[in-house]
């Protein structure tokens, strides 16, 4: 026992000396930039670092299958068939001009329209839209996380030592790292928060409180190591408006959050999360709703329009889906926020699954486990497009607008726009829905042939 | 016929433009709907959620267990269908060749067009009737809840007899139209290039959308 006293010291000693260094680096590398905004431009080389490495990894899984002829299991991440992109009224359109010639204010039924509805069915049965977007999008490169190979076998040394180091780094190195500066973070938001809020209402209680939010955002970007681009970002929302964005996981929040001012919705949680929100609320307005009071659709709209009405209040942040969408595609925009009235600013974020699959499937795993994962994946690398503010034109209803903010985000974001209802990760197909396409088509038909009758 | 545990079947009687690739993604896909059994009935259609919202749905599945469409020598309806039906009902679906003759383009279009055709001719009697023509445009018009029975109706008929003046031409007060033949409908598809729209194609390999 008293042996071990001398290397106990000296252990000792090397583990605070290692700990000092490492929070001191911590301190000058990441947090004091994330206050002041700058970046070292430390998290891109690191991105470019991995991607030669996946590269290298990806080519020798196949140069290794190839020798041992092992079959490689190859996903189709857009499913096998190519869909075409236009409408149902388009494309009825454009078989009857190249049929009859007729003249189009005078269509009505024609034995060729049975066509598109044909084709439609036929596509659906040869490749299904919907189940495939509720998995965690496949991969076609390996990123040296066991998790998303499939042909992951002792292909050779050179790769399971590789892959062997990489568990080490991000388990032994980036995770405490991470959880240090989440946990930096957060205290940070909950006594800055708290801080601010004893201050009178006025300019500089805003001022302070946008300012503490905004670095506690940072720090928290930067304790998943997330590598974010933004691009028109003259396009940021301005207080009085809603801000849109498709969802894939909880860190959309952080990532919209991390760079510009907005104002939370969101349901009352128990624990930490309902500390967070609690400290927050103090220091600026966000909206806060109690689990009974989000049943109650007036009373949210109320609360959401009497928020966005008042000019000195932040834009608020909505996630119109209602559920985690795994990121190729955009679903069914819930039409509540768009009832509103307010100018909607349309947001897209597209992740980049090579780094770290973002997508959180909560039927799968829990927040606990979901941050974990995240935590010790490489990185989080997404885009953030700010797109053009909306409005609601007088001649389109809540669902149509809905619709149209919809397609915008999906097609800047290079996502499939889907008319599914995200709800659908949970319940069976909505009868109201079969109604959807047949409407739109008898509209086309009955409403002209009642024009016709008219006159 | 032999079907061992699923074997992958080899494009033999198919046009060579089918890569065994496609037919590989098919025969999983067939996999999936039949849950790994070796042929598939109409219930399997069942889970396809996309299908629901098709207004012809049942007549689209039905298509598939049509005997005329498989090729077979009997008529009516199979009970359950392999494979290699399934296969051939994707046929009638295949894009077309950039090398093809004029003969092989004219047999390809008439093959499309005798399955649309199939789907409106419901008691296989070779004519499309009035009855059954009301019945494709009611199923189609189906989901409006706010259409009467009666306009769909109208419409149909209007609809027949524009066919049978296209058709036929002139018809006398005591004429009655019968139904439209195989003759008739190709006559009413012309000038609308059928073979360039009606196929589903395959995807080649796409790489991620790139962030950065």
């Amino acid at each position: 026992m008293f042996l071990l006293l001398p290397f106990d010291s000296l252990f000792v000693n090397l583990l605070g000396i290692s700990i000092t260094v490492l929070f001191t680096l911590l301190l000058v590398f990441i947090i004091v930039p994330a206050i002041f905004g700058v970046s070292f431009g430390i998290r891109k080389v690191y991105m470019k670092t991995l991607l030669k490495i996946f590269q290298w990894a990806t080519l020798r899984i196949e140069r290794g299958a190839k020798e041992k002829n092992h079959p490689l299991y190859k996903p189709y991440v857009n499913g096998i068939i190519a869909k075409e992109p236009t409408s149902l009224e388009e494309e009825i359109k454009e078989i009857r001009r190249s049929g009859s010639g007729k003249a189009l204010d005078t269509p009505e039924f024609e034995l060729s329209d049975i066509f598109y509805f044909c084709r439609k069915g036929i596509e659906t049965i040869m490749d299904d839209e919907v189940t495939k977007r509720f998995s965690a999008e496949e991969l076609e490169s390996w990123n040296l996380l066991s998790r998303t190979n499939y042909n992951f076998q002792y292909i050779s040394l050179r790769l399971t030592v590789l892959w062997g180091l990489g568990v080490l780094i991000r388990y032994c190195f980036l995770l405490p790292l991470r959880i240090a500066l989440a946990f930096t973070g957060i205290s940070l938001l909950v006594t800055g928060t708290t801080v601010v809020g004893y201050l009178p209402n006025g300019r500089c209680k805003e001022f302070l409180s946008k300012h503490v939010h905004l670095m506690c955002y940072r720090i928290c970007v930067r304790a998943l190591t997330a590598i974010i681009t933004y691009h028109d970002r003259e396009n940021r929302p301005r207080n009085g408006g809603i801000c849109v964005a498709n969802h894939t996981s909880p860190i959309d929040v952080i990532i919209l959050a991390s760079d510009g001012y907005y104002a939370m919705v969101g349901q009352v949680h128990g624990g930490l999360m309902g500390v967070i929100q609690r400290a927050m609320v103090k220091a600026c307005p966000h909206v806060w709703f109690e689990r009974s009071e989000v049943k109650d659709r007036h009373l949210v709209a109320k609360r959401l329009t009497e928020h966005v009405q008042d000019k000195s209040k932040l834009p608020i942040l909505i996630f119109p889906e209602g559920t985690c969408i795994n990121n190729t595609s955009v679903m069914m925009f819930k039409k509540g926020s768009f009832e509103i009235g307010a100018t909607v600013y349309p947001v897209a974020i597209k992740y980049d699954p090579q780094f770290g699959d973002a997508f959180w499937n909560s039927s799968k795993y829990g927040m606990v486990t979901y941050l974990l994962r995240m935590m010790t994946s490489w990185a989080i690398v997404c885009s953030v497009w700010y797109l053009p503010p909306m409005t609601r034109q007088p001649e389109e209803d809540a669902v149509q607008f809905a619709n149209r903010v919809k397609s915008a985000i999906a097609r800047q974001g290079g996502l499939v726009d889907l008319l599914w209802d995200g709800g659908l990760k949970r319940e069976k197909v909505k009868d109201t829905f079969k109604e959807e396409q047949q409407k739109l088509y008898s509209k086309m038909i009955v409403g002209n042939h009642e024009d016709r009758s008219r006159s | 016929r032999a079907h061992g545990a699923h074997p992958t079947p080899s494009p033999l009687s198919f046009p060579p433009t089918v890569t065994s690739e496609q037919i590989e993604h098919l025969h999983r896909r067939f996999k999936q709907l039949s849950r790994d059994q070796l042929t598939i009935r109409k219930e399997n259609f069942d889970s396809i959620p996309d299908l629901e919202f098709n207004p012809i749905r049942g007549k689209i599945v039905h298509a598939f267990f049509d005997k005329r469409n498989l090729r077979q020598e009997s008529d009516g309806l199979a009970d359950e269908i392999n494979f290699e039906d399934f296969l051939t009902i994707m046929s009638y679906f295949r894009p077309i060749e950039m090398n093809m003759d004029e003969e092989q383009l004219d047999r390809f279009r008439k093959e499309k067009l005798k399955f649309l055709f199939h789907m409106y001719d419901s008691d296989h009697d070779g004519k499309i009737t009035l009855q059954e023509y009301r019945n494709v445009v009611e199923e189609l018009l189906s989901g409006n809840p706010h259409l009467e029975k009666e306009s769909a109706r109208s419409i149909a008929d209007g609809a027949m007899m524009e066919a049978a003046s296209i058709c036929v031409g002139q018809m006398g007060p005591d004429q009655v139209y019968e139904g439209i033949t195989f003759e008739d409908f190709l006559k009413m598809w012309q000038g609308i290039d059928i073979e360039t729209k009606m196929h589903v194609r395959f995807l080649n390999m796409e790489t991620i959308a790139h962030c950065y």
